[in-house]
């Protein structure tokens, strides 16, 4: 029994404490140069009824992969549970906490899957738990067909990443590339995790450099059909491809600007390569650049008022930025002699790019303001064409590590470097596709 | 007299005055030619010999032509021929048109990193220049290509520089700008997929083709 007042109000302080939601609480500091992965425990997941067990072993499969590759997670698999708790799936009613609480993770997910035989409506049900709080972070449910399987797992663990971050995932996102066919080039596309490989164009000619449109519903890239380097649209929801640019020369290695409206090219004038924007229907060039320099690889920043790019006017290829009219240039990179490719992330301050240290390119990234360079990739190959996810937590390049050049993606302070695809190699030039 | 006589006599008169009868009416005036005369008529024998001159001139002068140009043809010919001999057909599926390379547009090289004219590429280029004034129909299109170094992009601007200053070179050579067209295409032609100095340079290149003959 309560014998005094000072109890009674330490009593409720420690409820008040208890109560109090734990959003407070910073799970993952994913902005820290390194961070402690999570250790999130992942039973097994149930059919349910007459559900193909086969069905729940398929989503165990896809989410304990996405919150593997997102880098923030050491998954605690089932394999890895002590034998007791290793053969319970599903989602136990009661959901006992307590079991689970030496189970070697922090955060428990369960979940379980049925589908309506007739419809193949799917629906999956999902439980994340905070096992230090010793709490229900959410409890929810999502349903669609059944072809449409991976993709609704893949919201699963964007939510569980939101939950525990404070941004959503990138598993519904897709990255374009360009292949290697032989003499030719031809754009891929491929999800986050590396499925659904898909050959977009099938022209037999050279195509280069995809940019994925901001509301993902287009993608520009360059080609030599017409024996000139044409910019071109291809929309991704109904038929057809056209020329967007075709003047003279290079219209070449497209960046968006935010607002989907412009684009910022590289254009040819008087027989060398300019920055030049150009409405997103083709039309209304206006060259930024003039000089003698060769001017390459624009990329606009988040906000809409700067671009980066690449000029090797003082001697050697090195990243500047301007304003959209092409004043207040200034310089970036001032060590090393080659520079190039720049990518500006979309939380807007940092530049990813490209520079060749001892003769093998790697990825750095810089502060928008010049400061806080640092290098992600090294004993790497060549590491080239730096390119940002939607959330400018990862980013994506291409690299000779293992001899053919492939896709691939790290986060963004450079840990957690894997191949996109389990492709041999011929791939270059990412391009990531914002959330679906 | 006898009358014999006079009868003889009187025929002989006769016969005399039918002769004179007979003669014609006209006068012939057997005079001898003056001076006026026989400078006129000199004259007109000149002028019939110039045209005569001339005449023969005019044959020889159109036979001799008719030789050049009969000859011309024969060279010109002989050169169309040597020209078909020397080219090769290029279509690539997936790049639009069918053009030529000749043996006679040689291809030129550059260092790393750079898109000037050597001197020994620009002798090279004068051989050319001598080849598209021999053919004056001849469209050419200069490829600039670059070695798989460096990036994508920045090698498409160092492909477009590599063709434009050959374009310029040509042009100094007194060969017309619309003859000439140029096009980038950065590192993705190679001619050797080696991953080496000795591939690399060859793939550093401004490349000829023929559009138009």
């Amino acid at each position: 029994m309560l014998r005094s007042f000072p109890s009674i109000v330490t009593l409720f302080i420690i409820l008040f404490l208890l109560i109090t939601p734990s959003k407070a609480r910073v799970y993952l500091d994913i902005n820290a140069p390194s961070f402690v992965q999570l250790p999130i425990v992942l039973p097994k997941w149930k059919s349910l009824g007459k559900t193909p067990p086969s069905l729940s072993i398929k989503v165990y499969e896809i989410l304990s992969n996405d919150l593997l590759l997102s880098g923030f997670f050491r998954v605690v698999d089932y394999s890895k549970l002590p034998p007791l708790l290793r053969e319970k799936e599903g989602i136990p009613d009661p959901l006992l906490i307590s079991e689970w609480i030496h189970s070697g993770g922090e955060m428990l997910m369960v979940g379980d899957v049925s589908l309506e035989p007739n419809t193949l409506q799917v629906i999956l049900r999902y439980h994340l738990v905070d096992l230090i709080e010793q709490k229900r972070l959410v409890g929810k449910q999502i349903e669609g067909h059944v072809q449409n399987l991976r993709y609704l797992v893949h919201r699963i663990s964007d939510e569980v990443i939101f939950q525990l971050t404070g941004e959503h995932g990138m598993n519904t996102t897709k990255l374009a590339y360009v292949m290697r066919q032989g003499e030719s080039k031809e754009i891929f596309m491929a999800d986050f995790d590396g499925s659904n490989v898909k050959q977009v164009t099938k022209n037999q000619s050279i195509n280069l450099s995809p940019a994925w449109s901001p509301d993902g519903k287009k993608i520009i890239f360059t080609s030599y059909l017409k024996r000139n380097p044409d910019l071109y649209v291809m929309e991704l929801h109904k038929e057809g491809t056209h020329r967007l640019s075709f003047q003279p020369g290079l219209n070449a290695s497209p960046s968006w600007s935010p607002d989907g409206k412009k684009l910022a090219i590289m254009l040819s004038r008087e027989g060398k390569s300019e920055i030049a924007i150009i409405d997103s229907n083709g039309t209304n060039p206006r060259f930024l650049t003039k000089g003698h320099g060769n001017e390459s690889s624009p990329s606009w920043s988040p906000d809409g008022q700067w671009i980066a790019f690449c000029s090797d006017r003082s001697g050697s290829p090195q990243i500047y930025v301007m304003d959209t009219n092409g004043s207040n240039l200034r310089r970036l990179t001032y060590e090393g002699n080659y520079n190039t490719s720049p990518s500006w992330s979309p939380k807007g301050n940092r530049i990813a790019f490209c520079g060749r240290v001892g003769g093998e390119f790697h990825i750095f990234t810089i502060e928008a303001d010049g400061s806080g360079l640092r290098k992600l990739t090294s004993n790497s190959g060549h590491n080239e064409s730096p390119c940002w996810s939607p959330d400018g937590r990862y980013i994506a390049f291409s690299s000779t590590r293992t001899g053919s050049s492939k896709i691939y993606i790290m986060n963004a302070n450079g840990f957690n470097q894997r191949p996109l695809t389990p492709s041999k190699g011929g791939e270059s030039s990412p391009t990531w596709s914002p959330r679906f | 007299m006898s009358k014999k006589r006079t009868t003889i006599l009187i025929l002989l008169v006769f016969c005399l005055g039918l002769i004179l009868a007979g003669c014609p009416k006209k006068t012939v005036v057997k005079e001898e030619p003056s001076a006026a005369a026989r400078r006129e008529e000199a004259a007109r024998m000149e002028a019939e010999r110039a045209r005569e001159a001339r005449e023969r001139e005019a044959r020889e002068r159109e036979a001799r032509e008719r030789e050049a140009r009969e000859r011309e043809a024969r060279e010109r010919e002989k050169a169309k021929e040597e020209l078909e001999k020397s080219l090769i057909a290029k279509k690539t599926p997936g790049i639009e048109g069918t053009v030529y390379e000749s043996t006679l547009l040689k291809t030129i090289h550059f260092d790393f990193d750079k898109y000037d004219i050597r001197p020994g590429d620009a002798e090279i280029l004068k051989e050319n220049a001598a080849v598209l004034k021999k053919y004056p129909n001849l469209k050419i299109q200069i490829e600039g290509h670059c070695d798989e170094r460096g990036t994508e992009a920045y090698n498409l601007a160092l492909g477009e520089r590599r063709a434009t200053s050959t374009k310029n070179y040509l042009i100094s050579l007194g060969i017309s700008p619309d003859r000439i067209t140029t096009i980038s295409y950065g590192e993705e032609r190679p001619l050797d997929p080696g991953h080496n100095e000795e591939a690399w340079a060859k793939n550093r290149r401004a490349q000829f083709v023929i559009i138009a003959k």
